[in-house]
């Protein structure tokens, strides 16, 4: 583990910080040290991002900064004052926080009721609590759902209806776990406009640091609850051996060149799996043909209209499309769990009600929430779950519980309970539970989701390296950049396209459709992988050098080489290419430079 | 003594097959109403209130007091209950449906409920006038060859008279919830003498009872996908405990993280008044005139029958 940074104080304690904390320590009621000796200052307009691996002490910090949990020890004070007693329940009025999961946090009625209830509890009457939950609704752009139940409400807007009960608060600080986690990209960004005009003080956690750097300035790294790093953002994601130790190195997403060969197809893609319309090719027996399937929902909204998709042995194919396109409900009908109207056929054989009911042996999904799938007491029970409902022997299971658990690298994981497991285990234990089937046809719904920058990364090479027909459906770009090879477009129940990847990432009007169109995130990335390349820093340091200035001892001038010391910054621009890799570093402590002006200065000897 | 009426053996499935055969294409074509009537043509404008009291667009039972509506209403229902004829049960039928008229409620909730009741009573129809002991005046209807089997007319009357009075009651169940938003409703409770913590309770039920119910939805559908088919057997059980144990543990983890967002936002343990309740004249005036056709139930019931 590399050294904690001394000079973790981002700027120089100057005015009344917001919050002050000295050694401030936390312990969960087991005895596990989550937070220990943290000493900080918040100030007001600080936007702070807090970032750390999974189990760093986020989470808790920001329960303790919110008054949700009393400080086990040290001090944490707000506006100069201790924390606790009456200044924790005029604090809680004046400092929003927005929970990870919006369902959390929607607990009214109805959307308005919900956004006016926090200034109903700051002592606003019922009319003052409604307007202003009205202009908070305005501001998150869901004054047409004001008397929407919050549970009929997609994702987004539920994030959006969590975050607008805050802002009625009009609080001077907002604390944000995880704000744009499993949101699509045109509601992030609609999130991150929102976040950027919010006049007061931000301390957001992510694991994702090109959302942190369009919105934060200020980077505080946690890492066993303890502050290894406080500087800037900039700092942060220009020094990529920080980065790595913090498990939250994510340069493996800058890559420049593109990684989808010519004919869009993926480096470990079948040659029969390639890019182009269906109807373009002549294909060999597809593992997945579906030929004007449609389904309705109960309700009678016709939620898919006339697919036709065929997908290859060993193709990696992804599905993009806005959220309610209809890309769950279509993977819902690939693995049997509905059942539309239309042809489909698996292997060539037509899906019959019948065989409908046993396509789970043909086809794995891990579905966007994992935690959804993970029910057994033990790991291992978990995996071999599948493998019992599939007739597998005693040892056959076992076998086929260790091959699944070393594919996604959780050897020694089977005694192990899965609901105690981190968002990225969960994630691989839910693929290996999958994967031990071994799935003709493998879907992966939004496999990134709630991961760190480490589990992403560990993510992408176990998938890289497996040899299944892969159905991907995912918002990020580099993931769909990096697995697949052909991109079908969803929208509003059809699909709309279905091309090349390649030929999809260049295409803006269908980045646009679908809200892939990052430009601050495509913007950002350039800007730090500049900055990974290439940062400046300053240092200061004591100098004894030789240098001959003219001089005057009694009436005599002259010039003569003598020694003196002085103390000045030095200004460097180097090159971090990465951890392993040579460092192109200017030598600190033998350099040369020019020292202009400086007989001017202070000297330790006399010129007289 | 009992009247017997003896008749052809053929008449036993016009007398009780046809009625059966009624009733399930009753309930058929009921659930069909009611879900042709459940499905929204266009997505309703949500800015602006669901009920028609808050739009403008209201009822006498809309601008009712809430108290006075659930005192009256509870009381009636009561009433109802007591009933031990069947003209005074239908004249309550009666009753109920002009109150469902004046209360503009929605036709498919009020058939969703009927339809949860058509079981039971269609058993009811069929079971009591074969079961109910024959007493002295009661008129059998004994079919030929089958002197076992009779048919207690008093049975079905009895029958047809407790599925007036459920139908009375389960038809007044929509204007008294449907026509003010659930938190009102709970709050005029509360004023009623119902403990607030329990109004609490109900109010973070309804809402988080639709999550739940999606989770459990999701986790079922991650089992299915990896095999799982109930069975009658020792394995089944133990998966389903381990469903409902998991189900348990994450619904417990979410009540928790539900409260820690509730007193970030400043609850201290109770909710906003979400109305200020106030009794009018009109409001004692309309549960009044109420009470009056209760008791006119009643006397019929009792006196003059």
């Amino acid at each position: 583990m590399h050294e904690i940074d001394e000079a973790i104080q981002f700027r120089p304690a100057s005015g009344n910080p917001i919050f002050r904390m000295r050694g401030l320590s936390y312990s969960y009621p087991d005895g596990v040290e989550a937070i220990c000796g943290i000493s900080t200052d918040i100030f007001p307009g600080d936007r702070i991002a807090l970032v750390g691996q999974n189990g760093s002490g986020k989470t808790t910090l920001i329960k303790l900064l919110s008054g949700l949990l009393k400080t086990g020890g040290g001090e944490l004070s707000y506006k100069n004052e201790p924390l606790d007693g009456r200044l924790l329940e005029q604090k809680s009025l004046e400092t929003g926080v927005l929970f990870q999961d919006p369902d959390d946090q929607l607990f009214m009625h109805t959307v308005l009721e919900d956004a006016a209830f926090g200034p109903r509890q700051q002592g606003f009457s019922s009319v003052e609590a409604h307007t202003a939950a009205q202009r908070a609704l305005r501001q998150v752009s869901l004054d047409k759902m004001a008397y929407k139940a919050p549970h009929n409400l997609s994702y987004g807007q539920k994030k959006r209806a969590a975050l607008a009960g805050l802002l009625a608060m009009e609080p001077g600080v907002l604390l944000l776990d995880e704000p744009t986690a499993n949101l699509d990209p045109s509601q992030e960004q609609v999130f991150l406009d929102l976040l950027k005009n919010f006049p007061g003080t931000l301390v957001c956690i992510s694991h994702d640091l090109i959302f942190l750097y369009e919105l934060c300035d200020r980077a505080v790294v946690l890492d066993q609850g303890r502050i290894h790093h406080d500087y800037t953002m900039r700092e942060l994601v220009s020094q990529r051996h920080t980065l790595r130790e913090h498990g939250l190195d994510f340069s493996f997403r800058l890559v420049v060149a593109p990684q989808v060969p010519e004919h869009g197809k993926s480096p470990h893609e079948n040659p029969h799996s390639g890019g182009g319309r269906v109807s373009d090719r002549t294909p060999k027996q597809p593992v997945v043909a579906m030929q004007d399937y449609n389904h309705r929902y109960p309700d009678g909204t016709l939620a898919l209209k006339n697919i036709n998709l065929a997908i290859e042995k060993g193709g990696r194919v992804s599905i993009v499309g806005e959220n309610g396109a209809g890309k769950s409900t279509l993977l819902s009908c690939l693995v049997g769990l509905r059942q539309g109207k239309g042809d489909y056929f698996f292997s060539g054989n037509p899906v019959t009600r019948k065989v409908q009911k046993k396509l789970w042996r043909r086809v794995g999904i891990v579905f966007q929430d994992c935690a959804d799938q993970l029910f057994c007491p033990s790991v291992k029970e978990e995996v071999s779950f599948g493998l019992r409902r599939l007739g597998c022997s005693r040892a056959e299971t076992e076998a086929g519980v260790f091959r699944a658990l070393s594919m996604v690298g959780l050897e020694g994981f089977e005694e192990r309970v899965p609901l105690h497991l981190s968002g990225g285990e969960k994630r691989r234990l839910a693929l290996a539970c999958v994967l031990a089937m071994e799935p003709e046809l493998l879907i992966l719904d939004e496999p990134t989701a709630g991961l760190d920058p480490r589990g992403e990364e560990l993510l992408i090479q176990i998938l890289r390296d497996l040899s299944v027909t892969l159905l991907l459906v995912s918002h990020d770009v580099f993931f769909i950049r990096e697995l697949t090879g052909r991109t079908l477009v969803m929208h509003q129940g059809h699909i709309l396209e279905d091309l090349p990847t390649r030929d999809f990432l260049t295409d803006e009007r269908l980045g646009n459709l679908n809200g892939l169109a990052y430009t601050y995130r495509v913007q950002n990335t350039r800007d730090i992988q500049t900055l990974q390349h290439e940062h400046e820093h300053e240092h200061s340091h004591l100098h004894y050098h030789l240098h001959s200035h003219p001089h005057r001892h009694g009436e005599l001038v002259h010039e003569h080489p003598h020694e003196h010391a002085h103390q000045h910054l030095h200004r460097f621009v180097h090159r971090h290419p990465g951890q392993g890799e040579k460092h192109d570093h200017a030598p600190r402590r033998y350099h040369e430079h020019d020292h202009p002006g400086h007989d001017k200065e202070p000297h330790d000897h006399s010129h007289d | 003594m009992a009247d017997v009426i003896h008749i052809p053996l053929w008449y036993l499935p016009l007398l009780v097959l046809l009625p059966l055969v009624a009733l399930a294409a009753a309930a058929v074509w009921l659930r069909r109403l009611a879900h042709r009537q459940s499905i929204a043509g266009e997505e309703p404008d949500w800015s602006v209130p669901p009920l028609a009291s808050e739009k403008g667009d209201d009822s006498m039972l809309h601008r009712w007091d809430v108290r006075c509506k659930i005192v009256t209403i509870m009381i009636f229902s009561f009433v109802i209950a007591s009933l031990s004829h069947l003209a005074p049960a239908l004249a309550a039928v009666g009753i109920s449906l002009i109150v469902l008229a004046i209360s503009k409620a929605c036709l498919a909730r009020v058939l969703f409920r009927l339809l949860a009741l058509a079981g039971f009573l269609g058993i009811l129809a069929v079971v009591m006038p074969f079961t109910v002991p024959a007493h002295p005046g009661d008129t059998l209807v004994v079919f030929a060859g089958l002197d076992w089997l009779g048919l207690n007319m008093r049975g079905l009357l009895l029958a047809a008279t407790i599925a007036a009075r459920a139908v009375a009651i389960a038809l007044l169940m929509e204007p008294l919830l449907s026509t003010a938003p659930l938190p009102v409703t709970l709050h005029g409770l509360s004023r009623l003498g119902v403990p607030e913590m329990a109004s609490q309770m109900v109010l973070l039920s309804h809402r988080y009872v639709h999550v739940f119910r999606q989770e459990a939805r999701r986790m079922s559908s991650g089992m299915q996908v990896r095999g799982f088919r109930k069975q009658t057997d020792f394995e089944t059980l133990r998966i389903v405990a381990n469903f409902l144990g998991m189900l348990f543990v994450r619904s417990f983890e979410r009540t928790e993280r539900v409260f820690e967002a509730m007193r970030a936002r400043g609850y201290r343990g109770r909710f906003p008044e979400p109305v200020k309740l106030r009794i009018r004249p009109a409001d004692i005036l309309i549960a009044a005139l109420w009470m009056a056709a209760a008791a006119a139930l009643i006397t019929y019931d009792r006196v003059i029958l």
